[in-house]
Formats: C-alpha cells, sequence, structure tokens
C-alpha cells in the first residue's frame, strides 16, 4: 500500500515508476461513435466505487450524484447500486446509444451492464457477463469503448500466466461475444494492452500498453521487492487498421503510454498520452508521408520526484489537456496551442491522493476522484476517497461540491461517466413494454 | 471528437438536402423524396480490400409486421433474407443533414452503382424503413420513393417500408439499435423531432447484421468492398 512515509525511500522511488495508473473518462473521450453527447449542463455523474470491506456493504457500486445546480440534490447522492461482489471495480463505457454502460472489475473479470436510458437518475442492471475471462483468455476488462452496435473490451492481462500479455474482445450490445483479437506480439509488439481509442476518419484505432494481473493486483510493496515482475510493463502503442482491426505498425513508447485522446478539432490527426512511469506527454500522429510515428513532447512535473500521471483529459477543440498526478495530488493544465510543444500552464493541489479527472463538453466543469486501485491507495490519513466538482473559468479551479466516500460509506471513487435528463426516448410505453419482455 | 470532423464534411456534402428538407417541413413537401444526391464527401482512407478482412456477425437482424408502400403487410425478413441488404432507418421529416437525407443519398449512390453492376444488382437490395408510423403513411413513404419507383431497375429491388404501428416498430428498433429520441417540436412545425443517430446495416443473404455504419464509414466504396467482402465468402 502506498504510504507517505515511503516517499524518501529509494525502492519506493523505483516501484512507483513502474506503477500502473487508471483513467478514462470525461465526455471528449467517449467513443466517436457516440452521437448524443451532452454538450450543455450534465445531471448527474455516474462513479463506479471499489467497495472496501467492513464500509456500507463491501461491495462494488454504481454511485449517482446529482450534479446540475438546480438541482434540489446538486452534489448530493442520489442513487446506488451494488452489483452484489467486490471485483476490483474500474472503468465504463457507454454503448454507441448511450443507453447502456458497460463496467467491469479488473480482478473478478465481470461485466456489469446498466440501464441508463430508461430512468438515467436510477441506473439498474441489466446484464452480466460473467464468463469474459474463460471465453477469451483475457483478464482484466480494462476499456469499454463504443463501435456501432459492439463493444469494445481491452483487457490487461490473461487466463495463462497473468502477465501482461492480452488482447480485446468485441461484443455485442447485447453482451455476445463476436470477435477476440490479440494484441501483436511480431515487429516490436509486446502483447501488452490497455486503452482504446478511434479516428474513424482515418480508419485508426490506437492501443497503449500496462501491465498484468499478477502486478495490479499485487500489494505494492511485494512488487517492490521483485526485480523481474517490475520488468514487466508496456512500452508500446500500435496503430491498427480500424475497419480489418488489424495491427499496422508498433510504435516504441517506453514507460507505460496509458489514456490515449484523439483531438477532436476539425482537420486534427493527432493523439497524445502520457506515459506514467516517465512523466512524459507522447504525441501520436503521421509525418508528411502518412507514416505514424509516436515522439515525446513534453514533461509532466519532476519526474525525479515520481508525480505519476494517472489520468488525462483534452478540450473539446484539443487546445489544453488536464493531466492527474497520483503522488502529489496534483492536477495540471497544458496549452496544446502546439502540440508539439504542450506548455503547462496552471498547477493545483485537489487532494492528498487524485487519479480520474472529467470535463464537462464545455470545459466549465472538471470533476476529479480519489482512488487508483484497491491495494495501491495510500493508507491512513492520505487515503481520502472523494469525488470533487470544480468550476474552471480558464485561470482558476474553484470547488463546486464535494462528496466523501467514506463519510458516506460507498468505497473507493474511480471512474466516472455523465449522464443528462434528455436522453427521452420515442415510444417511451411500448418501449418499456418491448424492453421488459426481451430481457 | 473524430466523428465531428467527419459530421463536418458530410454534412458538407449533404447541404443541398438539408435545405429541400427544412423548406418543407411542416408542410406536404415534407413527403417529398430528397433531390437527386450530390457526391458523398471524400473519404479520408483507403478502405481495405474485399476479402482481406472478416466483418462481425454481429446479431440476427429482428424481424416484425411492415407495409409496403401499397399498404400491404409482410414480415421484415421477406426484406432481409437471400440477398445481401442494405437497410437504413428514417423518417420523412427528417431535417437533419447528417440524418436521414445522407442516408437517401449513400443508398441513392449504391442505387447508381448496383444498377451498373450486372455481377451484384440481382444480389443486391436496398431497403428505407421509416421509424415514424404516424406520419410515415405507406402513401407517405410512396411519396417519398416516388423517383426511384418510377426510375425502376430490372433485378435491383429497394424497398420502401413503414409500421401500421408503434407497437410494431419499436421490436424493431430495439432488435437493430437504433435509438430515436424525442426532441423539441418547435411551434408550427410538424410533431415529432426524432433525434436519431444515423445508422446503415449491413444484412448477410442468412439475415444476420454484419456492418452497422454510421457517417463516419458510410461511403459507398467502404459499402461496396463490404458488398464483395460478404460475396466472396
Amino acid at each position: 500500500m502506498l504510504c507517505a512515509r515511503w516517499l524518501p525511500s529509494i525502492a519506493f522511488a523505483a516501484a512507483l515508476i513502474t506503477l500502473p495508473f487508471t483513467a478514462l473518462a470525461d465526455e471528449t473521450c467517449n467513443s466517436p461513435y457516440m452521437g448524443n453527447l451532452i454538450k450543455g449542463q450534465e445531471d448527474y455523474v455516474y462513479v463506479w466505487t471499489l467497495g472496501v470491506p467492513g464500509l456500507g456493504d463491501g461491495f462494488d457500486k454504481l454511485v449517482t450524484i446529482a450534479a446540475n445546480p438546480k438541482s434540489p440534490d446538486y452534489g448530493k447522492v442520489i442513487h446506488k447500486v451494488s452489483v452484489g461482489g467486490r471485483g476490483e471495480a474500474h472503468h465504463m463505457g457507454f454503448t454507441d446509444d448511450r443507453r447502456f454502460l458497460w463496467a467491469g472489475g479488473l480482478d473478478d473479470s465481470k461485466i456489469v451492464v446498466f440501464d441508463v436510458g430508461t430512468d438515467p437518475a436510477k441506473p439498474k442492471i441489466v446484464r452480466r457477463i460473467n464468463d469474459f475471462a474463460t471465453k477469451t483468455g483475457f483478464v482484466g476488462p480494462h476499456t469499454y469503448y463504443a463501435m456501432p452496435g459492439r463493444m469494445l473490451v481491452q483487457g490487461l492481462s490473461n487466463t495463462k500466466d497473468k502477465g501482461g500479455a492480452t488482447g480485446f474482445a468485441v461484443y455485442s450490445n447485447r453482451g455476445e461475444l463476436i470477435n477476440v483479437v490479440s494484441m501483436p506480439t511480431d515487429k516490436g509488439g509486446d502483447g501488452y494492452g490497455y486503452d482504446l481509442a478511434i479516428n474513424p476518419q482515418k480508419n485508426v484505432m490506437l492501443s497503449s500498453s500496462f501491465t498484468g494481473h499478477a502486478n495490479y493486483m499485487r500489494p505494492l510493496d511485494k512488487l517492490v521487492g521483485d526485480a523481474e515482475a517490475m520488468k514487466k510493463f508496456g512500452s508500446t502503442m500500435v496503430v491498427w487498421d480500424l475497419k480489418a482491426l488489424q495491427p499496422r505498425k508498433v510504435l516504441a513508447v517506453p514507460g507505460a503510454p496509458l489514456e490515449i485522446r484523439w483531438s477532436l478539432r476539425d482537420g486534427d490527426n493527432w493523439a497524445i498520452t502520457a506515459a506514467a512511469l516517465t512523466s512524459k506527454l507522447w504525441l501520436i500522429k503521421p509525418d508528411a508521408s502518412g507514416e505514424w510515428g509516436a515522439k515525446e513532447v513534453a514533461t509532466i512535473g519532476d519526474p525525479a520526484k515520481i508525480p505519476l500521471p494517472v489520468d488525462i483529459s483534452i478540450n473539446r477543440d484539443g487546445s489544453g489537456l488536464w493531466v492527474n498526478t497520483f503522488m502529489d495530488g496534483t492536477t495540471r493544465y497544458f496549452d496544446l496551442t502546439n502540440p508539439e510543444q504542450p506548455k503547462q500552464t496552471y498547477e493545483k493541489v485537489t487532494g492528498k491522493q487524485v487519479n480520474m479527472i472529467s470535463q464537462s463538453w464545455d470545459g466549465k466543469r472538471v470533476y476529479i476522484a480519489s482512488s487508483l486501485l484497491a491495494n495501491w491507495d495510500k493508507t491512513g490519513d492520505f487515503n481520502e476517497q472523494f469525488v470533487r466538482a470544480f468550476k474552471w473559468d480558464g485561470k482558476e479551479l474553484t470547488p463546486a461540491f464535494e462528496v466523501d466516500f467514506i463519510k458516506e460509506k460507498l468505497g473507493r471513487a474511480h471512474h466516472m461517466k455523465f449522464g443528462a435528463k434528455s436522453a427521452r426516448l420515442a415510444y417511451p410505453g411500448v418501449r418499456t413494454a418491448s424492453a421488459e419482455s426481451t430481457r | 471528437m473524430s466523428s465531428l470532423r467527419a459530421l463536418a464534411a458530410t454534412a458538407a456534402g449533404a447541404l443541398a438536402l438539408l435545405g429541400v428538407t427544412l423548406a418543407g417541413a411542416g408542410a406536404a413537401a415534407a413527403h417529398e423524396p430528397p433531390a437527386v444526391p450530390d457526391p458523398p464527401a471524400v473519404m479520408d482512407f483507403v478502405p481495405p480490400a474485399p476479402g482481406t478482412y472478416q466483418l462481425h456477425a454481429i446479431m440476427p437482424a429482428p424481424d416484425g409486421p411492415v407495409l409496403d408502400v401499397r399498404g400491404r403487410r409482410a414480415r421484415l425478413a421477406r426484406f432481409t433474407r437471400d440477398k445481401i441488404t442494405l437497410l437504413s432507418f428514417i423518417y420523412t421529416n427528417c431535417a437533419d443533414a447528417r440524418g436521414c437525407p445522407l442516408a437517401y443519398q449513400v443508398l441513392h449512390a449504391m442505387y447508381d452503382r448496383l444498377r451498373e453492376s450486372p455481377d451484384l444488382r440481382e444480389r443486391v437490395r436496398l431497403v428505407t424503413l421509416s421509424f415514424d408510423p404516424v406520419h410515415d403513411t405507406p402513401a407517405a413513404m410512396r411519396r417519398y420513393a416516388n423517383g426511384v419507383l418510377a426510375e425502376g431497375s430490372p433485378g435491383l429491388e429497394w424497398a420502401f417500408l413503414t409500421t401500421a404501428s408503434a407497437r410494431d416498430l419499436v421490436p424493431l428498433l430495439d432488435g437493430f439499435g437504433q435509438d430515436v429520441r424525442l426532441e423539441p417540436t418547435a411551434n408550427g412545425t410538424r410533431a415529432p423531432r426524432l433525434g436519431h443517430v444515423l445508422k446503415v446495416f449491413l444484412i448477410d443473404p442468412r439475415g444476420i447484421v454484419r456492418e452497422i455504419y454510421t457517417t463516419s464509414y458510410l461511403f459507398p466504396d467502404v459499402l461496396w468492398n463490404d458488398i464483395e467482402t460478404l460475396r466472396l465468402e
């Protein structure tokens, strides 16, 4: 477990540069196939929350927070759904129609599908996929990325050795497995996986790389003492032919490249990622001849102090990037006007530990959650568990509200997604009856 | 995201159509077919060659009762089996350049290409299915399809369908995963406005959905290669 008293330790520092970091959030990083983005005020923040033994029911759960200032319940928990188990709740992703939210556990490899379309204020479980590992051979479903009628589910590990070699699965929106794709292990590929991000205009998908179950579920102090285990982290990204789902090129990106964000600005053709272990931003783009490449473009904080970038959130116009660093609890903003030379223009300590960061489409609201992994979060007084909302005026983050997940007996706050009341389906009476009958 | 770029690009190609439908909103002209489409937006990539990739077996196409332009009842399966099918949901009052006019535009481009292909025109059919059964009666769909029906093309089938009620329609929407949302209606315009993500479905002769196109992949060259890929299976 992370603990401040370890900070001076060289061994700890060595461990930190190999830590996995989790993320993927906000309205600007949803799949490009999601047509109904929330471009106004979000009404809800859904928080995928890790259960903590002895805290409430101890189970992983989806927590719904009222996020519209016009709501009488603004800033309060209005709903929660426990999944009846504890499996290292981690990330979530909407289906392309935004009616369903897929969420999963990195430890038990189980996937839960919530209906968020029928009543966005009260998500409910409509499907469970418990055989992800046995059917695919992969472990640790991490990224949930919508394609039309399908969900891509990127694994982190595998059933054979719980190492980092893995792949992604393609499910129909109904939860039926329809394809399994391994990450490349030839032409420089290390077989590792982490995030997926699509640029359909270029028929390109990018993937990044992390580490396996044997590492990310291991107590940190034991991992630190295992030199061989510390070597087993990803150092590649892959450029895929999206239409064919075939790898086109492996890019060397050392230091565990994690979240991938495409610029959304019209005419742009680049993506950015943060390498957690080296605390660097990398730019991925094609050269003049169309050949894809990756290059280091900025440093996040002082790498010698091990800030640990864990999540990033890009503006809707690609002009700026939020970066959360876990160890120093700092939220940084980088100006991306020139993506070849990002410039940090702001920073603020937003917690004793911070992981996920999600911004609204207009960039005026920023939400931060605290938890990284159950075994890696800090301990004692440093183990704050929260969702904090801020207003952003371009110059300063101003606190808006906070939910204390320990005081509320909820657990460890991890991934966040937004919901809105306006997602009202046509023919509601008939549709509800139809959905119930086919369930 | 990148889809925004795609939308912007494709919207440019549909502006003329948008003008037609906006002008006609709230009037009988709303049931007029879109004008002969402009060429679709230019693709920004080279699609993989036919037969070099696999198309997912995504799901069985749902079945249910539908009405043709003469008001005759039939099962949708009649229009999704035994041939390669391109199916698009529309509603005739749609004024979203990213929606129904674009679908019509691309299907019309495919119609033109298929007519010139003796090899494919009898193996492929096009289906346009309304998701507004209240206003899109068989007669309204006949007016919408008038240009195509009048033109005709031996061997090449383009079916224009609607449903008798929401009760018949909704299982098809849910079965295809076609979202349709109610949106605010401006005063004086015909209700309802139906928000939706444009989707065109590629269905193999067994009735299995093999690809779902949104604006980002809705290019005739991509559709053509996918049809050829199915034919090579």
